[in-house]
């Protein structure tokens, strides 16, 4: 079925209060930048014991869900389900655009942003053994593949797309367990060091992508007055539970291993001590239980309102897991010797909230925000719509 | 080639923390504040560590003295994305401050804890000896460009005294030593050549038990503890 | 078609283009200003890759961060010090230095030094009040003290004229000690009493010397520690902490080190065996294990025979009324436990047994050193290698004689503030803590004029509010040293003093090494600011008081480095002197039986006949013949131990730096190694003794005494007795200093004033307390 795409009008009142809001937030998100760039990183919250805080937690969820989103898209262009190509064009744009979030949010967090560009001096000035620095290569990579797919959806080059969007699903892959990598090839953090990082970070990356797909395009339809096909809504429901319960399988199986010893402490604690509510009430209870509860039930789960909220959920959730990875995993205090290190050497790290900090990542939010919103009025990503009016750009065959 | 590594010996050692004021001095680190301690960002480049087991009467405190450890297998190493940190080929781990990005994956990769972020510009100024590198004004005798806040420091086994001594023909570990060397009152600190079977320390690694931290992770640390 | 995406991926350009622009609009922003002045906080621009020949030179002079005085070097670069570290040619530290040494340079450079004289505007004296200081220079500031002095001279009352003399180099104490003399004062109050005079009683009372015990320690095989803080505050501490690391790894046997002390401290937690006991019962012990030693026949004969006298009553005191068993009751140590270390003290030759503030600074802590001492010469470690030395003095040359005019001459017979050499305290050199009830009372005498040189008896002393009531009191008081410290609050005039790295001076160490050695001082960098030496300013008021003072420092090289050159002339060449900065003494000679006793037997004396003839003349005869003899007296406490069920252990850590000040990041930082914090006070109470007081780690608490109470959090531990609670000192400065203003508390504010008899010694550990949660 030939479908043609248009861009939105984007001219309503509540249009343009949002893109003023988000680029009031983007601003204040600038501002906020700027101070931790001159004042330094006493602004943050980071210490030297929790040395990566919130935006390393927004990098690698934004990554995360540019992945899923990204995967999704191949259901369209790889394996040819014409029931979404409706919000296959949304989903690769929303990847490129999480994608360069992440970037930012990456970029925001480093000593020395100016330095950024010593990120990807492949092989001559990078350790390749890093995966930091594998990640440079995956990251760029996945940035430079996401637009050409684009570019080549445009053009309506179907065998071009085709292949793109496959070299895109493994790259998406591979960028995701990279991000994985980075943490499970840790030895000295045990809430970190582990083999199944890789493959929990590429199931996160699909069930978050997966919902914040599902909340962006009914949202965007609903706002531009779109008819959305609800079957296709269901079926992807029906695949977000199946890929929630594969991470929950995949979290369960790594912080069972760790419970066992060695190393078992930080763990405990993890699951115990202060950040325990971070763990069980926002990873455990609003990423899986509350989705796979809503997703289940014989009437909540067949209502676009049920499978809105579980996606909420599951959004929400896995910032939760992000964050009850990366900051518990470097507050507990790195046992030089056995027994009771006395002090501050023995102490579990603090993270205090920080107004710059919150706001810097919300403005990242709000800037990504602001690039999605202006791709949709000035790039042909929504499908045409009657009730719009708009002259449709003709699609080619397939 | 040599291989710097170190001795430490906790029964001589005096748990004075002589080390951590030498070392500050030495290298112009900056000093920290109530805040800065209760929020963890004080810059140490050697740190002394209290470790207690037992109950009263029977109770144990060990203090221990913790430079970085110059591991020939740096997990510090291996994550550093921009080639900042890498092992020299005497074994030194170097930090280069102009490469240093301030990404903290080495940070989080250190199992010792010995690495610390500068988080903001040192602005006591009557402490701050500008013209002592590694300070931003100065090249000094470090050859690497000075620190700025934003980026990663750690010890560095005073290579700035190793390769001076080197240059001028002195003998390294007896005439040149880190100044947490020199300065540890009891003698407790010893350094040199691990490969060379003459030096003191191969002595005393030899014909007395040693441990590591942390020897699980295998990251064959060149500082070692002779225990009690 | 692809949209505003690739502007984005040159990060680099668009993040400086932008945040050019945005600068500018950040800096019309709220926070602007913040923003902008921290990042001008370097003040010098960014020089070249060629570097500048700078001048730089290793200058020889000693610390002053302790009385230990160590012999130190310092790098000075472009003149401004960079670096200190030991001076290798001295023996008495063997070139090493501790931590405090290094912190000279934070002494040096402190942010909150003053640099001119300054005069109270505010006559208001207290604790909170402003004194408003008004700047005035030298000539005027000299002046005025000159008037006040020379008041007091023609009233012929120079005796109401007060000095306190703090941490000072020898080379100022002996200026100091002679303008008293000159002036015609007694009272020249010194922070001795406040140390471990009663460690130089019991050494008097048995040897006959009144200073501290000095040990051969390159030799010795066995140490048994009594309250003594061997790697944290025992003088002087570098030598110790060489001493240690030889003792324990460079000598073929490994000196076995026991240390007896109600709180496990660094050096119990480096030691072999910690042995807690219960506070104030040290001369039990200590008399316990002449019991076993003597009854086990243990004892070095031939050394009792020929070179001691009074042994049979010892012997029979300790047979009689200290058996372990006995014993074991009154300190809590199983009696296994006391036969054991006596039989390993008696037989690990040789061996020393040493005492501290701990386990002296009581009541009768004279009785307890001299218990202690006596251990020492029953294993016959006395003047042999590896046992109890005594100390050379270095022989400066003579200066020549005082010059002391009537008005001196007849003051000469006054009585002194301290009541020393009085029945009260009859063998004290002085009794630092007696001083404010003297001058609240007016006993003796009223004062009228103090100075004080680097002191702060008012943070340092037991009993801290009485000392800011007689400070108060003071008519006129003129305080020097580098900075305001709590003292220098009551000053009417202040004067700014140099730091120890700007001045001139000679100096040896306290007892400890046996031969003489002699550190000189030199500037290492120009005085600040408008900063004088203690000497230099010593020498200006003698010219300015003429007469007999006047005469008394003339000859004597006219100014400071005058002064350092002409008393050392006899030591070695100048220019030698002063490039070395060393002076080393004789080897020592050991078993010098036949002359070291300053007693009447000329032996050592176990029934101290030094102490006998004393007593008698002072006390008239009421005494008995126990109190000849190192004896064991029930503690007397300060509180009732039912409303007051603990007991108060102040300590100093290694890091208090005794110049008055705790103005030095360095040291703050790390100020609690045993806990791994820094930056104020921590309660240290037994772990089990909090359980049932219900109070959690880190809570904050109440500590009272039957004085004051103090505030902190409390830090639950296992290194301390169950009746006891250790407070560090040295925190609690009030008066000036980012970084040890409102920083901790001071113990010493809850503390009662009690003494020991004999030497003077103020009481620290017998004041009872109570915690509970604030």
């Amino acid at each position: 079925m030939s479908l043609a795409f248009t861009a939105t009008r984007g001219n309503s009142r509540s249009f343009y209060t949002l893109a003023t809001l988000l680029a009031i937030f983007t601003v204040v998100g600038l501002l906020c930048f700027i101070t931790s760039y001159i004042r330094g990183h006493q602004v943050l919250g980071s210490s030297n014991v929790i040395p990566w805080g919130i935006p390393i937690v927004v990098a690698i969820y934004l990554i995360g869900l540019s992945a899923g989103s990204l995967i999704l898209s191949s259901m369209t262009y790889v394996l040819g389900r014409e029931e979404y190509r409706p919000i296959s064009r949304i989903a690769v744009f929303l990847a490129i655009v999480l994608v360069f979030g992440a970037m930012v949010a990456i970029a925001v967090d480093l000593g020395r942003p100016e330095k950024t560009w010593r990120l990807f001096i492949f092989f001559v000035l990078n350790n390749m053994r890093s995966m930091f620095a594998i990640n440079g290569i995956l990251y760029g990579g996945y940035f430079v593949i996401s637009l050409l797919y684009l570019g080549f959806i445009f053009a309506e080059k179907s065998k071009w797309t085709k292949m793109m969007g496959t070299l895109a699903i493994f790259w998406a892959a591979l960028v995701h367990m990279g991000t994985g990598a980075i943490f499970g090839f840790v030895a000295a953090r045990p809430i970190f060091y582990s083999p199944i990082k890789p493959f929990e970070f590429l199931a996160a990356a699909m069930a978050s992508g997966l919902a914040l797909l599902i909340l962006v395009v009914v949202s965007v339809f609903r706002f531009t007055n779109r008819t959305l096909n609800k079957e296709m809504i269901f079926f992807l429901s029906r695949l977000l539970l199946a890929l929630i319960l594969v991470l929950f399988t995949m979290v369960f199986v790594d912080k069972l291993t760790h419970l066992y010893p060695p190393h078992r402490e930080a763990t405990i604690w993890l699951l115990t001590g202060p950040y325990s509510w971070v763990f069980w009430g926002i990873q455990v209870g609003c990423a899986y239980l509350l989705p796979i509860l809503v997703l289940i039930h014989p009437r909540y789960g067949k209502t676009i309102k049920g499978v809105i909220g579980a996606a909420f959920f599951v959004v929400v959730g896995i910032f939760g897991e992000r964050f009850a990875l990366v900051i518990p995993g470097t507050a507990h205090p790195l046992p030089f010797y056995p027994g009771k290190i006395e002090g501050i050497w023995g102490a579990a790290g603090s993270f205090p909230l920080t107004p710059i900090e919150t706001l810097m990542c919300l403005g990242i939010f709000a800037l990504m925000g602001l690039f999605f919103i202006a791709g949709l009025k000035h790039l042909d990503l929504l499908p045409v719509d009657e009730n719009e009016g708009q002259t449709p750009v003709k699609a080619k065959e397939g | 080639m040599p291989r710097w590594g170190m001795v430490i010996d906790l029964d001589k050692c005096v748990g004075c923390q002589a080390c951590t004021v030498a070392c500050k001095a030495e290298n112009n680190v900056p000093h920290g504040s109530p805040e800065e301690q209760g929020l963890r960002r004080e810059i140490y480049w050697n740190k002394v560590i209290a470790v207690t087991n037992g109950k009263y009467p029977r109770v144990n405190t060990q203090l221990i003295p913790m430079p970085c450890m110059h591991c020939d297998h740096a997990p510090c190493v291996t994550v550093c994305p921009a080639k900042a940190t890498y092992r020299r080929k005497d074994g030194i781990i170097v930090q280069d401050f102009r490469r240093c990005i301030g990404c903290k994956y080495c940070m989080v990769a250190c199992p010792y804890g010995a690495r610390s972020f500068n988080s903001k510009e040192q602005d006591e100024k009557e402490y701050y000896r500008h013209d002592l590198a590694p300070d931003r004004s100065v090249w000094g005798q470090w050859p690497f460009p000075s620190r700025t806040h934003g980026v990663v420091e750690k010890c560095t086994f005073c290579f700035h005294r190793i390769d001076r001594g080197m240059k001028e023909g002195k003998k390294i570990g007896k005439e040149v030593v880190p100044a947490c060397v020199e300065d540890c009152p009891s003698n407790a600190r010893i350094f040199g050549d691990l490969d060379d079977p003459d030096s003191e320390l191969s002595h005393l690694l030899s014909s007395r038990e040693w441990f590591r931290l942390r020897e699980e992770l295998d990251t064959k640390a060149k500082v070692y503890y002779l225990p009690k | 078609m692809l949209g505003p995406k690739e502007k984005k991926s040159n990060g680099l350009e668009v993040n400086r283009r932008t945040f050019l622009k945005l600068s500018a609009l950040a800096a019309g922003g709220a926070g602007a200003n913040q923003i902008i002045d921290s990042f001008d906080a370097p003040a010098l621009p960014l020089q070249n890759k060629t570097q500048n020949a700078s001048e730089e030179k290793w200058i020889a002079s000693s610390c002053l961060n302790c009385p230990a005085r160590c012999a130190i070097r310092v790098r000075v670069v472009n003149g401004r010090a960079i670096k200190i570290t030991g001076n290798p040619i001295s023996l008495v530290s063997e070139g090493k230095v501790c931590p405090r040494a290094h912190i000279g340079l934070q002494v040096l450079y402190d942010p909150g030094r003053i640099f001119s004289p300054l005069r109270r505007a505010n006559r208001e004296k207290g604790k909170e009040i402003d004194p408003q200081w008004v700047p005035i220079s030298w000539d005027e500031a000299l002046d005025e003290v000159t008037r006040r002095l020379k008041l007091l001279r023609e009233d012929h009352q120079p005796q109401k004229l007060l000095l306190f003399n703090g941490l000072n180099t020898v080379s100022s104490q002996d200026l100091t000690v002679r303008f008293a003399l000159a002036f015609g004062t007694p009272n020249l109050v010194s922070g001795d009493g406040l140390d471990t005079e009663a460690e130089k009683s019991g050494n008097w009372m048995t040897d006959g010397h009144y200073t501290h015990t000095a040990f051969d320690l390159d030799h010795t095989n066995y140490i048994l520690a009594f309250g003594s803080d061997i790697l944290e505050s025992c003088q002087p501490l570098s030598r110790f902490l060489r001493k240690w690391g030889r003792l324990r790894r460079e000598k073929p046997n490994r000196t076995k080190i026991v240390v007896i002390n109600p709180r496990y401290s660094v050096t119990a937690a480096k030691s072999d065996e910690w042995i807690p006991i219960n506070p104030g019962t040290d001369a039990a012990l200590a008399m316990a294990i002449a019991n076993v030693i003597v009854s086990e026949a243990l004892y070095d004969r031939t050394f009792v025979d020929n070179w001691t006298a009074g042994f049979r009553p010892y012997k029979e005191l300790a047979l009689r009324q200290y058996h372990p068993r006995v014993v074991s009751k009154i300190t809590g140590i199983p009696p296994e436990v006391i036969q054991r270390i006596a039989r390993e003290f008696a037989q690990t030759k040789p061996a020393v047994a040493m005492r501290g503030k701990e386990s002296i600074a009581w009541p009768d802590g004279t009785y307890t050193s001299s218990a202690i001492s006596c251990l020492n010469a029953l294993v016959g470690s006395i003047d042999i290698r590896g046992g109890v030395i005594y100390q050379e003095n270095p022989r400066y040359k003579e200066m020549p004689p005082l010059f002391e005019d009537d008005i001196a001459r007849r003051s000469k017979i006054q009585p002194s503030l301290d009541f020393r050499g009085t029945a009260k305290f009859p063998a004290a050199n002085g009794i630092t803590n007696q001083i404010p009830e003297s001058l609240l009372e007016e006993l003796p005498y009223p004062i009228e004029m103090a100075v004080g040189f680097n002191s702060n008896f008012n943070m340092s002393a037991p009993g801290t509010e009485r000392w800011d009531k007689a400070l108060k009191k003071l008519p006129y008081y003129v305080h020097i040293s580098p900075f305001i410290s709590e003292m220098a609050l009551y000053a009417d005039l202040l004067l700014p003093s140099t730091t120890f790295l700007e001045e001139w001076g000679y100096d040896h160490s306290p007892p400890g090494s046996g031969f003489a050695e002699v550190k000189i001082k030199q500037p290492v960098v120009r005085p600040r600011g408008d900063a004088r030496s203690l000497v230099g300013i010593l020498f200006q008021l003698s010219k300015r008081l003429q007469r007999g003072v006047e005469q008394s420092f003339a000859h004597l090289g006219d100014d400071s480095e005058g002064f350092v050159k002409f008393r050392t002339a006899t030591l070695m060449p100048w220019k030698e002197f002063l490039n070395k900065g060393v002076w080393i003494g004789k080897d020592y000679e050991y078993r010098k039986y036949g002359h070291i006793f300053h007693t009447p037997s000329k032996k050592f004396e176990f029934y101290s006949g030094n102490l006998k003839s004393l007593l008698t003349k002072a006390r008239k005869g009421t005494e008995r013949e126990l109190d000849y003899l190192p004896h064991y007296k029930e503690a007397r406490f300060l509180g009732e131990k039912e409303k007051y069920p603990l007991v108060l252990l102040p300590y100093q850590p290694l890091m208090v730096l005794e110049n008055g000040s705790q103005n030095y990041p360095w040291a703050q930082e790390i100020f609690l190694p045993m806990h791994g914090v820094g930056w104020g006070t921590l309660i240290e109470i037994n772990s089990e003794t909090a359980n049932a007081l219900k109070l959690k780690n880190g809570q904050r608490v109440w500590v009272e005494s039957s004085f004051q109470k103090i505030m902190a959090r409390v830090k639950c531990s296992e290194g301390v007795h169950p009746q006891v609670v250790a407070i560090p000192v040295g925190q609690g400065h009030y008066s000036y200093g980012k970084w040890q203003k409102g920083m901790g508390v001071n113990p010493n504010d809850i503390l009662g004033v009690d003494y020991d008899s004999i030497s003077g010694q103020a009481a620290f550990f017998n004041t009872r307390v109570k915690v509970y949660p604030a």
